[in-house]
């Protein structure tokens, strides 16, 4: 596989990011528009759950049933996303059908018609949605997480507030998009079979406009209480914990992935053996690294029932604080194989590639290669992250719960 | 791309597709064995051996297993189904003989009473978890109520009691009694070397006795019955319906999954405009599943339990009109291109390859390529899925909801 990034900026600002690949017949987009949660004004918390379904409602000349028919007769797998700094729209197709489905999502960016009446049906789906989140306490106690963990407004929950959805107004809803479907800041990256050439012409003649300046960064204000407990008559307690860590910028970020990967990684990582595997205490415990621009921390899930919790949330946290203590060289190989290897077989999939390559580019400003990334990776052995870890505690937790009753933190 | 394919004398079948330019390279043991070849006695028997598969063979913990796959990178796992056990791992090429190795060792393992007993209560906090998780809950339990006495009713879970019952002597009887070569299938895909891997399974299964593990087909048209059941913690209404459809061996399964895309596909589908778009349900999707002489089109609909019976309203026009006037030229070709984009995405990734693979020979015993795949979809006309809709008239459905105790049930 080429292991190039392709990179144009078009006149408007926008950032184009290719990565061409042997061997497939499909090709997948995303387009990372800079209106993410931390973005919203103050009392618009999932704004952008109501946008992704909006501007799907008619675009360019296209009503609704015809915008969605002409993209579903085009065979796209499509996604959108709400983060804490973008809100992505991406597709995954076979590459014959990319002009014509740039040519709808020029529509759907530049000319949605953003009806009132539709934004009513839109609010009621989020308000649904934002329902359900009761009904799944695992995804709810993430989410939560989240929130407490990130100072405000980074952490806002994508699903919104149930107060600040209902008193969404389309008005408001449409100033949003218009500030914040700022091309100038926007990063269309793009992974599989195309031509390059073929597609930065295409996009700046679709996406023709004048440059707008960039909105300032939010600042950040205080992160949440150390510890919530939701009551909730529940089969299990859900618990959701999170620590600081650093972002991937970090001259320490391949050792710190070591880390977590010896914590959690795989069947054979701490967290699923002294949890699962001797004590039986619950099926679903994992930890893994998460990262905004400038804030970072690793996050941890289980679901147990009541009697175990307490002994699960224990054994979790003391996980975390032995890293402290150093690894094993046989962790460090077994960790260091693992991430080789997910990271080439995630980058035979054109979306998780499109994927990546725009979020390397927003958090790093530049794409790393896969040989870059493989050969940071042989440079970590089990004196870096041990003096990585010598340097680094993990035992200050934000942490929730979600079911019948409380555990000490 | 090159179809390979060797049977050991045992009945053991190895099957290959060779892609000398993939990144990386997949095996699986597709045992045919899942929750409906128990007996009550043993309900979730299957689901519970495919945990302990992990725990080791006499030479093996389950500790050194773990990171026997860890050492090379191996992305694997295992999934239990009413009908199938499917072990896989995709690794980067250089380790596909050290865990074709590690597979086909781990085919034959020890059943310790210890880890039995410890891997209970994972299984059991499996159950309670899935208890938390009404969408999911809602399909097991809409299976039950279809299917009835037809074993693929069975949970593939089981409960918490049938688990607390259940010995480590009656999970080795069954163990004996499924795991026999002829009901296994060894599917490999990706950059390898095919003779290489069937050298290894030959050494380490090649002795294996084969004896007869048959399984009992019948069609099943399913009650049709209807039924809800409360709790109070839940906020939404969770509905499931259920109608029969065509088998795994049945050609028309092809126009089987077109009709259920064009039915409930996630946009763009007729439930999609009739319940999602205009907000009166936040998901109503509807999917085809095809299975050993049997198969099902399951719809799932989410929505506020105030509106259910608005909502159940809907849909029951919505597969009326269905069944009154067909389909159409213009949504089966939509849905015609929906299908053939998903297989190109789908076999481009080794578990994607892997997994078509290893179900065509299980219940087909023949390859179809990628290709004759694309052909099958193409070839389907309105005819053939109108004649689908009049056979099996999907209006008439079994059904189950889950809501709290004040919804207006929509029944």
């Amino acid at each position: 596989m080429p292991d190039k990034c392709d990179k144009h900026v078009l006149k408007n600002g926008m950032i184009i990011l290719g990565n061409q690949m042997d061997n497939v017949e499909s090709v997948a987009f995303k387009l990372r528009l800079p209106c993410g949660e931390s973005l919203m004004p103050e009392g618009c918390c999932g704004a952008g759950s109501c946008l992704t379904d909006w501007i799907l409602r008619g675009a360019g000349t296209r009503n609704s049933k015809e915008l969605v028919d002409a993209m579903d007769g085009l065979g796209l797998h499509r996604g959108s996303s709400v983060t804490s700094s973008h809100v992505s729209l991406s597709s995954a197709l076979e590459s014959s059908n990319l002009s014509k489905a740039l040519d709808l999502y020029a529509d759907i960016i530049l000319r949605p018609h953003l009806n009132a009446d539709q934004f009513e049906l839109s609010k009621q789906l989020a308000i649904a949605d934002l329902l359900s989140l009761d009904d799944d306490p695992r995804h709810k106690v993430m989410l939560n997480l989240y929130e407490r963990f990130y100072p405000h407004p980074f952490g806002r929950p994508s699903m919104g507030k149930m107060d600040e959805l209902k008193s969404l107004t389309a008005d408001r809803a449409k100033d949003i998009v218009a500030k914040g479907f700022n091309l100038s800041s926007a990063i269309f990256s793009v992974a599989g079979k195309y031509d390059f050439q073929t597609l930065c012409d295409q996009l700046e003649q679709l996406f023709d406009i004048e440059q707008n300046t960039p909105r300032p960064k939010p600042t950040p204000g205080q992160a949440g209480a150390k510890y919530t407990h939701i009551q909730h008559d529940a089969a299990q307690i859900h618990i959701g914990m999170m620590t600081k860590a650093d972002t991937i910028a970090s001259a320490d970020y391949y050792n710190m992935m070591t880390a977590v990967s010896i914590l959690s990684g795989s069947m054979s990582s701490r967290l699923f053996t002294e949890v699962r595997e001797k004590r039986g205490l619950c099926y679903a415990v994992g930890a893994r690294y998460n990262t905004l621009k400038d804030f970072a921390g690793i996050s941890c899930y289980t679901g147990t029932t009541p009697d175990k919790a307490q002994e699960a949330f224990d054994v979790i946290k003391s996980e975390f604080a032995r890293l402290t203590q150093g690894v094993t060289q046989d962790e460090v190989d077994r960790a260091k194989v693992g991430l080789k290897s997910s990271l080439i077989m995630q980058s035979e999939s054109t979306s998780s590639r499109a994927s990546g390559i725009a979020s390397d580019h927003y958090l790093l400003g530049r794409v790393r290669s896969i040989g870059e990334i493989k050969s940071s990776l042989e440079s970590v052995d089990k004196s870096t992250v041990d003096n990585y870890l010598a340097d680094n505690t993990f035992n200050d937790f934000t942490v929730i719960t979600i079911g019948p009753k409380t555990i000490d933190c | 791309m090159e179809f390979k394919k060797h049977i050991l004398d045992n009945g053991l079948t190895i099957i290959g597709e060779i892609i000398p330019s993939a990144q990386s390279a997949a095996i699986g043991f597709f045992t045919k064995t899942g929750s409906r070849d128990e007996t009550p006695e043993v309900s979730g028997v299957s689901h519970f051996l495919e945990h302990m598969m992990f725990k080791g063979t006499d030479d093996l913990s389950a500790l050194e297993v773990n990171e026997a796959f860890d050492r090379i990178g191996a992305n694997f796992n295992a999934f239990t189904s009413e009908e199938n056990t499917v072990y896989y791992a995709a690794v980067l090429p250089e380790y596909m003989p050290d865990v074709t190795r590690l597979w086909s060792k781990l085919m034959r393992p020890s059943l310790r009473d210890d880890d039995f007993n410890i891997e209970k209560n994972v299984i059991k906090e499996e159950i309670a978890m899935y208890q938390d998780l009404p969408q999911l809950d809602v399909m097991d339990k809409a299976k039950a109520l279809h299917f009835a006495s037809h074993p693929c009713g069975n949970s593939v879970l089981g409960t918490t009691e049938s688990i607390d019952s259940l010995t480590a002597e009656q999970m080795r009887t069954y163990f004996a009694n499924r795991y026999e070569p002829s009901n296994i299938v060894a599917a490999c895909c990706g950059n390898l070397d095919f003779d290489q891997v069937c050298d290894i399974i030959s050494e380490n299964c090649g002795s294996w006795q084969s004896q007869n593990a048959a399984r009992n087909i019948s069609f099943s048209t399913g009650t049709l019955e209807s039924r809800r059941d409360t709790k109070d913690s839940l906020v939404r209404e969770h509905i499931c319906l259920m109608s029969p459809m065509v088998s795994m061996q049945d050609d028309r399964r092809f126009a089987g999954s077109l009709l259920g895309m064009i039915i409930g596909d996630d946009t763009g589908s007729r439930l999609f405009w009739a319940l999602v778009d205009s907000a009166m349900a936040e998901v109503a999707c509807s999917q085809f599943e095809s299975m050993d002489g049997v198969g099902a089109m399951y719809s799932y609909i989410r929505c506020n339990p105030d509106k259910a019976k608005e909502v159940m309203d809907i849909a029951g026009n919505v597969f009326a009109a269905l069944v009154e006037k067909g389909v159409s030229e213009q949504e089966l070709q939509t849905a015609k291109n929906k299908v053939l984009s998903a297989i190109t995405i789908k076999n481009e990734l080794p578990m994607g390859r892997l997994v078509g693979l290893g179900f065509n020979w299980v219940y087909l015993n023949e390859y179809k390529s990628m290709a004759d795949n694309v052909a099958a979809v193409k070839a389907i006309t309105v005819q053939d899925v109108n004649a689908l809709i009049k056979e099996f008239d999907p209006s008439r459905f079994t059904m189950y909801s889950l809501g709290p105790k004040n919804g207006d049930n929509g029944q």
